[in-house]
């Protein structure tokens, strides 16, 4: 009878590795390509590719790859700036990532790293050919020039991230010198407290008109609701009017006419909305790009910014239904490339304040803050 | 000394443990006073429950006369408030008839049954792809596939969405203070 016992616990030991196994094994076809052009002012020298690992999720099998590039500065200028496109020929077909690393400082000869943490899903076993392709979309300078192919409008985005750190570090420079260590200090502390402070909702897009089932739980018929706008004065492109279509938490067709009050001519304009729900509590919903190719706003103009999807919000797993939605220019591109991005006043202002997030380099310098003291700040912002 | 549990005593007190157990408490309570104390307590607790168990006297043939008496008045009554009205006729006709009244109600309660439950999904209904966060980071979802861009584990993540179909997160590392700002599009 014992070793009847034994042998049947032998073979449900056995049975249960078998299910551990099936459930996460290491998969065969963990491999990546990276392509960085020959011409590129950063070279790649080396990848560090952790184990990868796959579960099964029914049929489905997702696969989790963590990366980490090195790359060196060959160039002559500082990087500010880098940009990898993250795409998977077999999964997600429509669908592409990308790892944008800000706020570097990265001299000629030096070298960084850039970790990559990406999961891919799909319905049977990865077959053939690498899981995942990383290729360089964008190098940005210290001087704001620019190097890559551009497919994902890295230029414009990262010359609106450097922008705005560049806002923020003149800012606090501007506070030690006036105010001295203990007002930078009090300055760090304020950033942590906005980090904590700001209401995070959660979100999805899709392209398109979609019908979920938090939608048709809300069971609200669909109205149609207009814009109201925060007007900054210095601003090159005002919101004239606006409207959507609000169906409980889900809200799509926005539909927002601009104006051209500077004496350049605009091709890009980008809208940020904060979302009132029906309590009076306000959030920072999105943002409504103008990414039409031929969009193009001469000095005095007008003309309509459109988006046919539709966005849905909650927050800690609730929908959040949409009362008031409520626009400001966050962004706007020249037709020379040159960049506008709204000021720290105009940012102070309620509500927005309330609800946006510190930027990403003051979540920086606030890291390094908490991490090694506000004389390290001060040593940061001294290299910029 | 290891003292059996109060189970083991109670079950013992009351003569109910199996040879071996109870072989293997006599010699136990042979040396430990303590336990032959709490076996004695447990005997005398035994002894005092048919006593507890005890009923007064109820006069039950009176109980069982008024019982009766009830019935008997409830079935009187029964009689009186009775229609004179004779039974319906057990004709072919008015049998058929209700059997088309049943099959009729049966077939409206399948018809009310598929509209109410109609083979409809209730889940998500989706037209193209979607980009969305979730607990580890953001992914842009397409026919059943998926790309995500996970936040290395980082808690305090910033998520921002575009009406064109972007969505991103972005976060310091607590330890290096590297930062990352992931995006998933829909193409």
């Amino acid at each position: 009878m014992f070793n009847n016992l034994q042998t049947r616990l032998w073979l449900l030991g056995l049975l249960g590795a078998a299910c551990l196994m099936a459930q996460d094994a290491a998969l065969p076809n963990c491999s990546v390509s990276v392509d960085v052009p020959n011409d590129a002012p950063v070279l790649l020298l080396g990848i560090s590719n952790a184990p990868c690992s796959a579960t099964a999720y029914g049929a489905a099998l997702m696969l989790n790859l963590h990366l980490s590039l090195t790359l060196k500065n060959t160039g002559v200028n500082r990087i500010h700036g880098v940009t990898l496109r993250v795409v998977s020929q077999e999964v997600a077909l429509g669908g592409v990532g990308s790892v944008y690393q800000p706020s570097l400082n990265v001299g000629p000869g030096e070298a960084f790293p850039v970790h990559i943490d990406t999961q891919l899903m799909r319905p049977t076993p990865i077959t053939g050919g690498p899981a995942v392709q990383v290729h360089l979309d964008g190098v940005l300078f210290q001087d704001l020039s620019f190097y890559g192919p551009d497919r994902l409008h890295s230029r414009r985005i990262m010359t609106a991230g450097e922008m705005e750190a560049q806002r923020d570090r003149d800012y606090l420079k501007r506070l030690l010198a006036e105010q001295g260590l203990p007002a930078l200090r009090q300055a760090m502390l304020r950033i942590q407290a906005r980090q904590d402070s700001v209401p995070r909702l959660q979100g999805r897009v899709v392209r398109g008109h979609t019908v979920t089932t938090a939608g048709l739980a809300a069971a609200a018929p669909e109205r149609e609701a207009q814009f109201a706008f925060l007007q900054f004065p210095d601003s090159p492109v005002e919101p004239v009017q606006g409207s959507l279509l609000i169906a409980g938490n889900e809200a799509r067709m926005p539909v927002i006419d601009v104006r051209n009050r500077s004496g350049k001519a605009v091709k890009y304009v980008e809208l940020g909305w904060v979302l009132t729900d029906p309590a009076g509590h306000d959030y920072m919903a999105g943002s409504m790009p103008s990414t039409d190719a031929n969009f193009s706003l001469a000095p005095g103009s007008t003309a309509r910014v459109r988006q046919d999807s539709t966005l849905g919000f909650s927050t800690g797993g609730q929908p959040v239904s949409i009362q008031k939605m409520t626009g400001f220019v966050t962004q706007v591109e020249f037709a020379d490339g040159k960049v506008w991005v709204p000021s720290r006043q105009n940012l102070e202002k309620p509500p927005l304040a309330k609800v946006l997030a510190p930027s990403i380099e003051e979540e920086r310098l606030a890291s390094l803050y908490v991490r090694k003291g506000v004389d390290a700040v001060v040593e940061e912002l001294k290299k910029f | 000394m290891r003292h059996p549990n109060q189970a083991t005593l109670a079950l013992h007190a009351g003569g109910d443990l199996g040879p071996f157990a109870r072989w293997f408490t006599s010699r136990h309570l042979a040396r430990c006073e303590s336990c032959r104390e709490e076996v004695a307590a447990f005997d005398e607790v035994r002894q005092s429950l048919p006593g507890l168990a005890e009923i007064p006297d109820l006069p039950w043939n009176r109980l069982a006369a008024e019982i009766k008496a009830n019935v008997r008045l409830g079935l009187a009554a029964g009689e009186c408030v009775r229609s004179a009205d004779p039974p319906l006729r057990q004709s072919a006709f008015i049998n058929r008839g209700r059997a088309l009244v049943a099959f009729a109600c049966a077939i409206v309660l399948v018809v009310t049954g598929m509209f109410l439950e109609r083979p409809a999904p209730t889940a998500m209904l989706v037209e193209g792809p979607l980009v969305q966060n979730t607990q580890y980071g953001i992914e842009v979802k397409a026919g059943g596939q998926t790309l995500g861009l996970t936040n290395s584990g980082v808690q305090r993540v910033t998520y921002s969405l575009d009406a064109q179909g972007s969505m991103g997160a972005r976060y310091v590392d607590p330890e290096t203070g590297a930062v990352t700002i992931n995006t998933v599009y829909v193409q």
